[in-house]
């Protein structure tokens, strides 16, 4: 096995429930490598919701804490207001995030609280049997929409910036080594860090809307349909052409909330200290 | 340092989803017929002297069954 894997992982639960050529591993690999680098290892707490991504978080020998479907951001927002110290993650999936816990991100986004959110997305509710998801495309043929989908899919990346998130990036598993580096950068930043990683699932995904249950072609639709942009003003026209644009769109420094939560209670005890009631 | 000294499959993990074929640029693997304990057929790296110790094929392992390990032409100790 990997040593990264002999290092980090919970051993009695091996192999991996995921499908064969699954990118969820992948990721897991790309985090385990960001937490190594870092060190962070005893500071780190994650949780996850439910969906075939919320396991990454299960098979590494850290805190976790595995709660309801959609609510693995409140349960995050409590760790780090008890333990401001410590390093939060979330693992969520796309319909965990984007659909039914879609409420939660916004407003995490918009009190910017340090913690970082890692959306898998696989265009698709894979684990139920291969459903529409929020994400899925339009035309996408799936189980519930058997004549092609109408809806218009959510853009996880564009809803986190408008809500006001400090870190926004999206990568796929095509991208690897990138993700690991953005998963090191969003472990260091300082605010609500959104990472979108657009993984393959070759079982659902694969097999129902792009025609091939093959992990080599997922993995190469993925290479193909991702441009990896630099400037996160081309986004717009590159999205345009049909294609998905990868990369990070935003870093900004703003004002953290658990942080003025604590200034605000020290201003309070040394008003109520004086005699003043506020 | 052209080639891994060996390339490690976990047979008690390794899916055989092949994606290390697919990544590697110079052709070190190929579809084997000995299977996994999860009994999928497993990839083996039949030319090792191809390998530049890259790490795709470690990276993209989604089951983190491949460990690469590289030569250590005289070095003693690691």
């Amino acid at each position: 096995m990997n040593p990264l894997g002999e290092k980090y992982l919970r051993k009695p639960f091996l192999p991996f429930l995921f499908c064969p050529g699954c990118g969820d591993g992948m990721i897991v690999q790309a985090f385990l490598q960001a937490v190594d680098d870092l060190g962070i290892r005893d500071d780190l707490a994650m949780t996850a919701g439910i969906g075939c991504s919320a396991w990454i978080a299960v098979y590494i020998h850290a805190d976790v804490l595995k709660v309801l479907h959609g609510r693995a951001i409140p349960a995050a927002i409590g760790l780090k207001a008890t333990r401001p110290s410590r390093k939060v993650v979330v693992f969520t999936g796309d319909g965990d995030c984007l659909a039914i816990g879609g409420n939660h991100l916004l407003h995490a986004a918009r009190r910017n609280i340090d913690m970082t959110v890692v959306m898998v997305n696989n265009q698709i509710y894979a684990m139920t049997g291969g459903q529409v998801a929020p994400s899925t495309g339009v035309g996408s043929r799936t189980q519930t929409t058997p004549y092609g989908n109408l809806e218009k899919p959510l853009d996880g990346c564009k809803i986190a910036v408008a809500a006001g998130a400090t870190m926004v990036s999206r990568w796929s598993t095509a991208h690897i080594k990138q993700l690991g580096r953005t998963f090191k950068k969003a472990l260091n930043h300082k605010g609500f860090s959104f990472i979108e990683v657009l993984s393959q699932c070759p079982v659902q995904t694969g097999r129902y809307i792009l025609g091939s249950g093959s992990p080599q072609f997922n993995l190469q639709w993925l290479k193909e349909s991702c441009v990896a942009v630099k400037d996160p003003s081309q986004w717009g026209e590159i999205e345009a052409q049909g294609k998905i644009p990868v990369g990070d769109l935003l870093q900004i420094e703003k004002p953290e909330f658990i942080e003025e939560v604590q200034k605000m209670n020290r201003k309070v005890k040394e008003a109520q200290a004086q005699g003043g009631d506020r | 340092m052209k080639g891994a000294e060996r390339i490690e499959i976990d047979r008690r993990y390794c899916k055989g989803c092949l994606l290390c074929q697919y990544v590697c640029k110079f052709d070190v693997f190929e579809p084997g017929q000995e299977r996994s304990a999860l009994d999928y057929r497993m990839p083996t790296p039949t030319r090792l002297e191809n390998c530049r110790i890259c790490g795709l094929c470690e990276s993209h392992c989604p089951d983190m069954a491949l460990t690469v390990i590289a030569k250590t032409q005289g070095k003693e100790g690691e």
